[in-house]
């Protein structure tokens, strides 16, 4: 190991200042994935994406006889390499093309199984992690130096040693009432539909709105406790959702965490002399690994426990109405304000949010065009400030395709009456189930 | 015939040496008001008709019919044209990539993004007869049906998803085509089952030598020809 950081060091050293790709991938990327733990026989350079397209670098360990540089099936880890006269400063436009160029061929044909990726020119180096359709940082974007390779290669060969089984969705908007407990419940429902393996939190301990709408009890005092406490697990706390099948003896299960009783009247003052803000994401060490999906439902404002729930999430998604303005004003405050500053605080290039859907009523082609008229304004206000919001609210959109199009959930009766039901309305009605099902594979199913 | 040495070229050729083809769908006012332009703006017209050669000096329009069209309402003596070889594959694309054509996709094979993209773009269309379908339901039913085996969309309509025989389903023969796989030998998935009539799944079950299904109903068909290998 030692001789292998060494090199790293010494190649970080020698190469030239605006080395081109073709010298960082000789001398740099070989010695990178060897630092990482693949040996030369688990390393393909060029590999074909399905798309023919072609990726610098594709890893994988050996499984048994299955060799990667033989069978060149199922690739762990892609690396796209630049020289170092393309800079990967975080923000930069070269960085941005070279993320979407990544994120590209992680979601190839040919590169399903692909779980990370990493972008590095050797003197910037970031590594994503690609859940489902989910590519998010996994750490934040590093200026290599020679005192910090050795670290910076350590941790990204850490993280790609000890894969987290779960993606955690954080379902927030500053706004009320935009439905953030109806699709924190459907897709919770949904996703277990489709065989997942979900946790849902209802961390909204002044609505409990989630917690109720399954029937659930709430809880007395098991997550305040779980937080507080450093040693309480907070599984403790667990309660099961279980829906019977009409055929067989089968049943839909997924967890929950229900809302708890003693947090409703703590105050937010109280609150953060007791916790940190990544007390929920230290507590769900444990759940990452064991759950598929971890689904947070998150009050809104920006109180305290938002902080939490954001803070512990991958991702944030964040449901809006096309007819309520607020909401999408909210929900660019959130992208450009709220998530950053946790982002800037873990520090690891997470929370990422996820493009905004509209949640609510039937939209026509004049309520469309007032929306996308107010989205426009949003983003225009956003790039005075230098943030760039429009793939956030259009993510097709590119500079040669004027795409406009916005992901829609409608709600009508009976996805808002399910709750007195005590049943999710995927489970009850048809409509529901195949919107929540057109969601869940629009933003997180390969 | 073909003189190949003019391919990928651009010509001036005389408007009368050349046949129209198909002809555009284009309105009376967008030829005339676009070829009063043309001439009050130089008279050169810059996007060029796309001609095949099918004889010497004889040419005849593959795409852009529309610039052809206006070219001839403007008087033009010469038109600027492109010549592309003359393949049936060459023509298609052109059409395609002028936009006078719509390009379809295989239906066999494609993934639920290609579907919901499809849909989309038919709901879109101005007085579309699929204006009223869901493309979240329609895009679910369609991808998650055994489509790799259909040999007609005709099993659409079947899926309960508001795409009904007529109008709708026709209108999908705009963006769909297949290449169906053959059905294979023996079929335990129920999805697919339940896409196959009574009969069908009758003589089915005799040529596994199910015995005593004459009276069953389809469900029941379904069920018993799942569990049998």
């Amino acid at each position: 190991m030692s001789t292998t950081t060494i090199s790293l060091r010494d190649i970080l050293r020698s190469l030239p200042e605006g080395a081109a790709e073709a010298v960082v991938e000789l001398h740099f990327a070989t010695q990178l994935l060897k630092a990482l733990g693949f040996g030369p026989q688990e390393v393909h350079p060029q590999f074909p994406d399905g798309n023919n397209k072609f990726v610098d670098r594709a890893a994988r360990k050996t499984i048994g006889d299955d060799v990667f540089l033989h069978t060149k099936s199922n690739p762990y880890l892609l690396l796209e390499l630049k020289g170092r006269d393309i800079n990967l400063a975080e923000g930069t436009k070269q960085y941005q093309s070279t993320v979407r160029q990544l994120k590209q061929y992680l979601l190839a044909p040919n590169c399903q199984t692909a779980q990370w990726g990493i972008i590095s020119n050797s003197c910037h180096i970031q590594l994503f992690r690609k859940h489902g359709k989910v590519v998010f940082p996994a750490t934040q974007c590093f200026a290599l130096n020679e005192d910090n390779i050795d670290r910076v290669v350590k941790e990204i060969r850490r993280k790609l040693e000890q894969p987290p089984k779960a993606l955690t969705v954080s379902v927030y908007n500053n706004k009320g009432g935009v439905g953030k407990t109806t699709t924190t419940v459907n897709l919770a429902a949904i996703l277990t539909f489709l065989g997942k393996k979900v946790l849902a939190i209802d961390f909204d301990p002044n609505q409990q709105d989630f917690t109720s709408s399954l029937g659930l009890p709430l809880s007395e005092g098991h997550v305040f406790n779980a937080l507080n406490d450093r040693d309480a697990d907070l599984l403790s706390a667990l309660d099961t959702y279980a829906f019977p099948l009409k055929k067989g003896d089968r049943e839909l299960k997924f967890d929950v965490i229900p809302a708890d009783q003693e947090l409703v009247d703590a105050s937010d003052d109280s609150l953060r002399k007791l916790l940190k803000r990544n007390m929920l994401h230290r507590k769900l060490a444990a759940a990452r690994q064991n759950y598929d999906y971890i689904l947070i439902d998150s009050p809104p404002n920006w109180r305290f426990f938002s902080q939490l729930a954001v803070y512990a999430a991958d991702v944030v998604l964040i449901p809006t109405k096309h007819n309520n303005l607020f909401s999408l004003e909210n929900a660019a405050m959130a992208i450009t304000k709220f998530i950053p500053e946790i982002q800037a605080e873990k520090a690891d290039g997470s929370p990422m949010p996820l493009p905004v859907f509209f949640n609510g009523e039937k939209i026509t082609p004049s309520q469309r065009e007032i929306a996308q008229q107010e989205i426009t304004n949003i983003i225009r206000a956003a790039k005075k400030d230098g943030f760039d919001l429009l793939p956030y609210f259009y993510p097709r959109y590119t500079s040669s395709r004027r795409d406009l199009h916005i992901p829609h959930v409608p709600s009508y009766a009976n996805i808002a009456g399910a709750a007195f039901s005590r049943t999710p309305a995927v489970y009850r009605d048809r409509y529901a189930h195949e919107y929540y099902k057109n969601l869940a594979k629009e933003y997180f199913l390969q | 015939m073909s003189n190949l040495n003019d391919v990928g070229h651009l010509m001036h050729l005389y408007l009368d040496e050349i046949d129209p083809g198909d002809g555009t769908h284009s309105s009376e006012f967008l030829i005339q008001a676009s070829a009063h332009l043309l001439n009050q703006k130089g008279g050169r017209n810059w996007v060029p008709v796309i001609v095949k050669e099918v004889s010497e000096d004889q040419y005849e329009v593959i795409g852009n019919t529309f610039v052809y069209a206006v070219a001839e309402a403007a008087g033009l003596e010469r038109v600027w044209c492109i010549v592309a070889d003359d393949s049936s594959d060459t023509q298609t694309l052109t059409q395609v990539l002028a936009g006078e054509e719509i390009p379809k996709i295989n239906l066999s094979k494609a993934s639920r993004d290609e579907i919901v993209a499809a849909l989309e773009y038919l709901v879109e269309q101005s007085g579309s007869a699929l204006q009223s379908i869901k493309v979240a339901v329609a895009a679910n039913r369609i991808d998650e049906a055994p489509r790799q085996y259909w040999t007609s969309l005709d099993p659409i309509a079947s899926l309960k998803c508001g795409i009904t025989k007529g109008k709708k389903l026709n209108a999908l023969k705009q963006v769909f085509y297949l290449t169906p796989q053959p059905m294979p030998e023996t079929i335990t998935d129920v999805a697919m089952l339940q896409t196959l009539s009574t009969t069908e799944l009758k003589a089915m079950a005799k040529k596994r030598g199910i015995a005593g299904i004459s009276k069953l109903k389809k469900a029941d068909l379904v069920e018993v020809l799942s569990q049998s290998e």
